[in-house]
């Protein structure tokens, strides 16, 4: 018979709701991922600075816990957006590296070794797959920007009251949306250069110099050219003044917001479309 | 046997030009290589369009104006002081801007813009209700100052950054590319010495790389003599040493590929994850001004700097990282420099070579 | 110069995981099939012979050259390996030509031989497309070419039949067979044990990267003691055979065949019995023919191998 044992029955119990399947690829990808010492010691590393501005919140509100010191009783630090601005820019910094570790070895071996083919032909649509891969990074970093970032406010608000809070709520906004733009940039750039070279290494080396030479290229634009409109290829800068406007600091830009927004955004899409046009199950070569 | 081994290092070059040269997944380093030149172009069309502009400006004002006129308008002047010395601005823009006075309180002030040329400078006075509040000026572009700048683009961004990444993409595929594509076993299977094999490696990329960018350099100069008359250019490139720095910069960028090309192909050779050297060299290179001077010397940038034949004046007002990275406290004579370059890029191609022998082809593990 | 591929006493360990151990052979001309279960060594072992990997310990010489002389070695040496890659944005033709050109030969003779090479494996129309683009047995046949072009006296052939159709699994084996007649080594590795049995003169039977048995397989399996003779014997009386063989005491077991022609017994003493057939028939019983049923490599695969795997 062509069928072996006709015993064999497909599978008939409870399926995992098909919204979530994309969450599979997260989870295979977290277990590569903690198989890694530098990125697991690294990961935990990150939770330093906020520990220390953790540390500071509460020294702020107990003064009276270190008079034995001879400091006088007042606070020294302003729990403001200021604040909260060296906060995103510290961990937005060791999210980068994060994911220089992560981000381009997340598409590119599955289009080297022909991986790909075998996630699309399950019922797994292209759309999921980039969504999986992106969740990686998404909530990876998640960890180590809005989440403590959240939790600081948190922590502050409790210290000084309802009415700071009230008062403040702006900041946890601007904490939450300042951090989603960077961590979505990150994520997105780096699934995109993965899926563009095809080879985990030159995605890495693509994920730098987008970085550095765009900022390089930016100041090399406003020099010669004389103009601010550079800043627009620094993608550092672009996000530096959408979390300034988000975080009401006063300081000049050399870029008006709706501009650095629109830049953000292009960004965005143009990374977007690189996905759609490289993330196929097969390829034609003539 | 010398004339069998160059036959199989330009056999060696023929097979990577074939595979490398050209490929698509090496257009982001001729984007890289080609950006500086569009900069270059659009400059030269940027500033042939002000010039049309501050042509026709100088036409419409109601005297010849000058740049003595110019100096004497002053912050805290109203409207109707500069009117008097200048006559009404050719060119005014008005409108009215949102300030936050507070931390949920604006205020609206309105502000005007006026520009004024003499046919060659530019004179923008920013007025906010109505008192001057800023004053700028520009001149046109002129070679000297373009010279500066394009000396400054070529060591800020062109060695450091261009260079350096068009480098690391193209050397470091060199072995550890192969590998990832299970395609290095072919030339470990042919009748090569793996030193030699090598070193056809190393020449053909280092033929794209100083192609690709020497290519870029005389591009660049190209588009930024293009602004000027036939007199200028002569005179720039006769009088004012001109060729040799044309032939300097192609130098340099030449070494920076010889120098920066050893340390990637050994990058791949020695490390799985070549990007990690490759972010330490980047910071390695960058803190060079403040290394002790043994440690300096482990650097292609140390090199380089000296050779520049231009150098870049430290602006009072320029960050003091930049100033850090352009200045040059202790310069080296130029044959120092070469050879000292080329002495550390045989050194590390020595060390590639005794690795290169030993190495072990294990695909599963990749 | 010895024609000899000589492994003494080699070993070869990734970290802690053994790729081969305490391997000794003398791989004579002629064609050699390495023979083993996923994991064995095989391939090891082709990587070892050609310098792709260094031995832990001992040492490898290929007609009296050691794999660390690439530059001697691999004129006369060629591999076509498992791995299905090319050499990216070159065709057919210009993968061949271009690793000729790194022999030092000129334009002209490179360019024949690639040509002879690639209608060896009969791909002459398919040359000058991408290898990229080529079907799975366009590129092993590709890769088989390479690794003939240069005319070598040593061939080492990892899994070279995968993915060929039947015609051209015939035309290589073939191809094989009329190297191995010129004198020169052609080692393989394969799965298809019905084919092994047919094209080689010699077994290396590998598991657990240990060397399990070499040699001519009938050879190989005249030393399995305690696996008795399987003999099929075609006759018209079965069973007064039977009752007569059973007697005696080196057989073990008898059974009539399935479609009643001929009798499967199960013999220690395979010369005793073959004696003892001399005498059967000349007692008036008809016999056909008698030819042993387990002196193939699947048997002897079975015996070694799967013994072991079953022990393990």
């Amino acid at each position: 018979m062509a069928v072996y044992k006709r015993s064999y029955r497909g599978y008939a119990g409870t399926l995992t709701p098909a919204w979530s399947r994309f969450l599979v690829l997260y989870r295979f990808a977290r277990r590569t991922q903690s198989r890694s010492k530098v990125q697991t010691v690294f990961f935990v590393l990150c939770f330093f600075f906020p520990l220390l501005c953790l540390l500071g919140i509460y020294a702020n509100s107990h003064l009276s816990a270190f008079a034995f010191l001879g400091r006088r009783a007042g606070p020294f630090l302003e729990i403001d957006g200021s604040f909260f601005l060296v906060y995103l820019s510290v961990q937005s910094a060791l999210s980068f590296i994060l994911t220089a570790f992560i981000g381009p070895g997340l598409v590119s071996p599955d289009l080297a070794n022909g991986a790909l083919t075998l996630y699309l032909c399950r019922p797994l649509s292209r759309t999921e797959y980039v969504l999986g891969k992106l969740s990686v990074l998404v909530i990876t970093l998640s960890w180590i920007t809005w989440v403590p970032g959240l939790v600081l406010f948190f922590v502050q608000g409790s210290l000084s009251g309802w009415q700071w809070m009230s008062d403040n709520l702006w900041l946890a906004n601007a904490i939450l949306w300042g951090s989603f733009v960077w961590i979505l940039l990150l994520a997105m750039l780096s699934l995109a250069l993965s899926a563009w070279v095809k080879w985990r290494i030159a995605a890495g080396a693509l994920l730098l110099a987008t970085f550095f030479v765009g900022a390089g290229f930016a100041q090399a634009v406003n020099a010669v050219l004389r103009t601010q409109q550079g800043y627009l290829l620094d993608i550092s800068r672009l996000v530096s003044i959408i979390w300034q406007n988000l975080l009401r600091q006063q300081s000049h830009q050399p870029l008006p917001v709706p501009e650095a927004w629109i830049a953000v955004l292009i960004l965005y899409a143009l990374c977007l479309f690189l996905l759609m046009r490289k993330v196929k199950a097969a390829e034609v070569i003539r | 046997m010398n004339k069998l081994w160059s036959k199989q290092i330009r056999a060696v070059i023929r097979l990577e030009m074939k595979k490398t040269f050209f490929a698509k997944r090496g257009l982001w380093i001729y984007l890289l290589a080609l950006a500086p030149v569009g900069l270059f172009f659009a400059h030269t069309l940027v500033e042939i369009h002000f010039r049309g502009v501050r042509h026709e400006m100088s036409q419409k004002t109601t005297r010849p104006l000058t740049e003595q006129d110019f100096s004497s308008i002053h912050d805290g002047m109203t409207r109707d002081d500069v009117v008097k010395l200048l006559g009404e601005p050719p060119v005014s823009r008005t409108g009215a801007r949102r300030v936050r006075t507070g931390p949920h309180s604006f205020d609206q002030n309105s502000f005007e813009s006026m520009r004024y040329s003499d046919g060659r400078t530019e004179l923008i006075v920013n007025l906010e209700k109505g008192a001057v509040v800023g004053i700028g000026m520009s001149t046109g572009a002129s070679l000297g100052q373009d010279t500066y700048i394009f000396a400054g683009v070529f060591q800020f961004f062109f060695l450091r950054l261009a260079i350096f990444f068009g480098c690391l993409g193209i050397f470091m595929n060199l072995f550890r590319g192969e590998m990832l594509d299970k395609s290095l076993h072919f030339y470990l299977l042919a009748p090569v010495r793996r030193e030699v094999l090598l070193v056809g490696k190393y020449l053909a990329a280092l033929l794209a790389a100083t192609v690709i960018f020497t290519t870029s350099v005389a591009l660049q100069l190209i588009a930024l003599l293009s602004l000027y008359g036939s007199n200028i250019i002569a005179n720039y490139l006769y009088q004012d040493h001109g060729w040799s720095q044309v032939i300097a910069y192609l130098g340099i960028t030449i070494l920076a590929c010889v120098g920066y090309g050893s340390i990637f192909l050994a990058a791949g050779l020695f490390f799985r994850n070549p990007i990690i050297p490759a972010a330490f060299v980047l910071i390695w290179e960058a803190a060079n001004p403040v290394l002790p001077s043994l440690l300096k010397q482990f650097s292609v940038i140390y090199y380089l700097r000296s050779l520049c034949p231009v150098d870049i004046p430290v602006d009072p007002g320029m960050p003091p990282l930049l100033a850090l990275l352009i200045s040059n406290a202790e310069p080296i004579s130029a044959y120092v420099a070469v050879f000292g370059l080329l002495a550390v890029s045989v050194a590390i191609l020595a060390g590639s070579m005794r690795r290169v022998r030993s190495l072990e082809i294990n695909y599963t593990t990749e | 110069m010895s024609n000899q591929i000589v492994f003494d006493n080699v070993s070869k360990f990734y970290g802690d995981v053994l790729g081969v151990n305490r391997v000794n052979l003398s791989i004579p001309p002629g064609i050699t099939s390495l023979v083993g279960p996923n994991g064995s060594g095989k391939t090891t072992l082709m990587n070892l012979m050609t310098g792709l990997i260094r031995p832990s310990r001992g040492h490898i010489r290929i007609l009296d050259m050691s794999p660390d002389q690439p530059e001697e070695l691999f004129r006369v040496v060629g591999y076509c390996s498992q791995f299905d890659a090319l050499p990216k944005g070159l065709s057919g033709y210009e993968f061949i030509y271009s690793y000729l050109k790194l022999f030092g030969h000129d334009a002209e003779a490179c360019d024949e031989l690639a040509w002879r090479a690639i209608d060896l494996v009969g791909l002459r129309e398919a040359a000058h497309r991408k290898a990229a683009a080529y079907s799975k047995g366009m590129r092993q046949r590709i890769r088989l070419a390479q690794s003939l072009a240069h005319n070598p006296r040593v061939l080492i052939l990892d899994e070279p039949l995968n993915g060929l159709d039947p015609l051209v699994r015939a035309e290589t084996i073939a191809l094989f067979r009329s190297l191995a007649k010129q004198g020169r080594h052609v080692l393989l590795s394969s799965h298809v044990l019905h084919e092994v049995d047919i094209i080689s003169d010699q077994v290396i039977l590998m598991s657990g990267g240990y060397v399990i048995a070499e040699g001519n397989i009938q050879g190989v399996r005249s030393e399995i003691d305690d696996q008795p003779m399987q003999i099929l014997i075609r006759c018209n009386r079965p069973s007064d055979l039977a009752s007569r063989v059973f007697k005696e005491d080196h057989v073990v077991e008898v059974r009539v065949h399935n479609d009643r022609r001929g009798l499967l017994v199960k013999t220690s003493n395979p010369d005793r019995f073959y004696l003892l057939m001399n005498k059967v028939a000349l007692d008036g019983i008809n016999i056909e023919s008698v030819a042993p049923v387990d002196d193939d490599v699947n048997s002897v695969y079975e015996y070694l191998i799967g013994t072991e795997e079953v022990t393990r």
